[in-house]
């Protein structure tokens, strides 16, 4: 859950008011733009900039400051207050506002929400669901409605809204506990919930959190300093024991496991379902095998190998290597594979990816990417390297990702059979860039490197051919290493 | 012993199969709730959507049929999440064996939940047999089920803990693919086929 730092702005200025109401307006800073870039350097996630001149009004008087401090700040921001027509919103969205928050006339002008929704994504378009009484409030919180508040988020939720921000008017700056009822019956509602009012300590945003909200706006208990951004989002830093993969990879050729130095001198090193089977019993948490054949019949033959590896071995894996067409992945999911992998074919047709993301879910395709330094950038390489793209690989994978890919399995074409180690400042790149897991890939040439990778190169899995095939190391070996060094691996 | 599993168009049907014949058992693959006689174990795979699912499960009658068993029945990742009353994924109505509903993760995390994690046994009971406290099991998913605390029996953590393996019953689901988690993943599938 994200910890939402709050800038309410009243004559330009950084304020808080306790229940909404203007007499108890308390002036905190002159600038909100220092504001702001203070919460960035604390870390904050997303911050939230309320206009409290334009939401009585109507007229959004804060408009250039608030312009300002998107200029200002890198953080994404969620921005409210006055905004009562489309034009407005979309001049907000146009200039990077990351989500724009409509309140007031949100409940008549249904057709400006669904435009948006439309023109913007769903994502970044947020209603604002402010209750007094369970009733709606409106117009800065001066006036109450007689609509329930549960009714009103059913009408969005059939417009196509899926982001709420549920204030308690009642209990806005009052330091005093939100309404957890309310909140949980939006979430149960299956929106996702910023709650606001009310949120003074970290027992609530505990138990927001255990809610299952997407975010909770702070504001008094920040300005206050009984909340710390940092500390609260390190506390609610999100645990798990998802474990980092160890996969040996199989470059099967003709129906046989070969292994070369940056794709070509190929030497046979065993048979795929034998070593699947090996490597499986030493540890391995998947496999993959990709079909580097040349011709049509050495290709058919990995239609065979998935089919027999599937009736042996009992932990996930994926094929890859000239596939382009969904019957061909169809074929292969049918057999026993549990993912495919796509590279010449996607960039050649992504329609590919998303095709198959619908057809067979996201988690099962994977979209690798051979990656090449040129002149400072990293290119997209197609056939097994040997082909230039004019493709730069962060705006791939980020592509790739958008149109469903589940995982990348990044290539570095630099590294691969060098022994020299993964690329980490190519891993780094593409897992800050993108929310799906990165298979690190090229250069393995000790442990070491495989925790390189890991750590440093922030990856979800590491690949490795050589060093298992020529049985420099086992498996186990790598995994005991890894653990031992604190990278979380499932022993 | 025949084990029936459903085949509702789910891509894991076949790996439920290879797991089930690595192990020595039989299993017939069945299309029609008619099938079911004769049955002594049914399993519900799953890999896919909610939406898709239940309107597959719906059209072949095995919506109507499933919650009536009396046998031994095993829902595996999706196969689970369809015995819950609500799946927030396309927004669709279960079979109402299980209370509770299925939720979307909503964590600063990864989403799907992939890969290796461990599950912590909070309840015996025979489908666990055997199966070591701590051990890992290979997940696949971006949505979890909430259910009552009575019909957990082992619980995973991924910012927020979630059941991975249930109990209600004759009804037994794991969100984890036991045909996909080496050892301990087989033996899971054993217990249901055997001790079950």
């Amino acid at each position: 859950m994200l910890v939402i730092p709050a800038i309410d702005i009243i004559g330009g200025e950084c304020v808080r008011l306790t229940k909404g109401e203007f007499r108890s307006k308390k002036v905190y800073a002159s600038d909100p733009v220092v504001v702001a870039k203070d919460f960035e350097r604390q870390g904050a996630k997303l911050i939230h900039i309320v206009d409290l001149d334009g939401a009585k009004t109507g007229v959004a008087a804060n408009k250039e400051l608030l312009l300002k401090i998107a200029k200002s700040v890198s953080t994404p921001l969620q921005v409210g207050g006055g905004i009562r027509d489309a034009a407005l919103a979309r001049e907000f969205l146009n200039a990077g506002v990351a989500r724009v928050v409509i309140g007031t006339k949100a409940q008549t002008e249904t057709a400006m929400l669904t435009s948006l929704i439309k023109e913007y994504g769903s994502a970044r378009i947020v209603v604002a669901l402010e209750i007094k009484g369970g009733k709606l409030a409106v117009e800065g919180w001066q006036k109450t409605l007689d609509t329930d508040g549960v009714d009103f988020a059913k009408k969005m939720k059939a417009l196509g809204i899926t982001e709420i921000l549920c204030t308690d008017v009642e209990r806005d700056g009052t330091m005093t506990e939100p309404n957890y009822e309310f909140v949980r019956s939006l979430a149960d509602m299956s929106f996702n919930v910023v709650a606001s009012g009310g949120i003074s300590d970290m027992k609530a945003l505990t138990t927001l959190k255990g809610i299952g909200l997407f975010g909770a706006v702070v504001g008094k208990a920040i300005y206050e300093g009984t909340i710390d951004i940092k500390k609260a989002m390190d506390a609610l830093k999100p645990a798990s024991h998802l474990t980092k993969r160890i996969i040996p990879c199989l470059d099967v050729k003709d129906g046989k496991v070969v292994k070369g130095v940056s794709f070509v001198d190929l030497q046979v090193v065993g048979d795929p379902v034998a070593l699947g089977e090996k490597y499986s019993e030493e540890g391995a948490d998947e496999l993959v095998f990709l079909d580097i054949s040349a011709s049509k019949e050495g290709r058919e033959t990995i239609f065979d190998i998935a089919a027999a590896v599937a009736k042996q071995v009992f932990i996930p894996f994926t094929v890859g290597g000239g596939i382009s067409s969904i019957e061909q992945i169809r074929r292969l999911l049918q057999l026993g594979a549990d993912k495919i992998s796509l590279n010449t074919a996607a960039v050649q047709n992504p329609d590919l990816i998303s095709d198959a993301a619908r057809a067979f879910g996201q988690q099962c395709v994977v979209v690798a990417i051979d990656a090449k330094k040129k002149d400072g950038t990293y290119k997209v390489f197609l056939k097994g390297g040997s082909e230039e793209t004019p493709l730069e690989v962060v705006a791939w994978a980020r592509e790739a990702e958008k149109r469903g890919a589940g995982e990348i399995l990044l290539t570095s074409m630099d590294k691969d059979g060098t022994k020299d180690g993964y690329d980490i400042e190519l891993l780094q790149k593409v897992s800050d860039a993108v929310n799906i897991p990165i298979i690190a890939s090229g250069g393995a040439g000790t442990l070491e490197h495989m925790r390189a990778a890991l750590a440093e190169g922030k990856a979800d899995a590491a690949l490795v051919a050589s060093l298992f095939h020529y049985g420099e190391h086992t498996v186990a070996e790598a995994k005991e290493f890894l653990s031992a060094r604190g990278i979380p691996i499932r022993v | 012993m025949n084990i029936g599993v459903i085949d509702y168009g789910a891509s894991n049907l076949h790996s439920v199969g290879n797991g089930l014949t690595a192990l020595g058992k039989t299993f017939t693959v069945i299309t029609r709730p008619e099938e079911l006689v004769g049955v002594d174990k049914v399993i519900l795979p799953g890999v896919g959507a909610a939406g898709s699912a239940m309107e597959k499960l719906k059209k072949s009658g095995f919506a109507d049929v499933l919650p009536t068993l009396k046998i031994p029945v095993l829902g595996v990742c999706l196969g689970l999440q369809l015995m819950t009353e609500f799946s927030e994924e396309d927004e669709v109505e279960c079979l109402s064996i299980l209370p509770g509903r299925v939720k979307r993760f909503r964590t600063e995390l990864k989403v799907p939940h992939m890969g290796w994690n461990t599950v912590n046994l909070v309840k015996k009971s025979p489908l666990t047999d055997g199966v070591p406290e701590g051990a890992y099991f290979y997940f696949v998913h971006s949505y979890y089920l909430e259910t009552e605390a009575q019909y957990v029996l082992g619980k995973t953590s991924y910012d927020a803990d979630f059941p991975a393996v249930v109990q209600k019953g004759n009804f037994y689901g794991t969100q984890f693919h036991p045909e996909k988690s080496g050892q301990w993943g087989m033996k899971i599938l054993d217990n249901f086929c055997t001790l079950c």
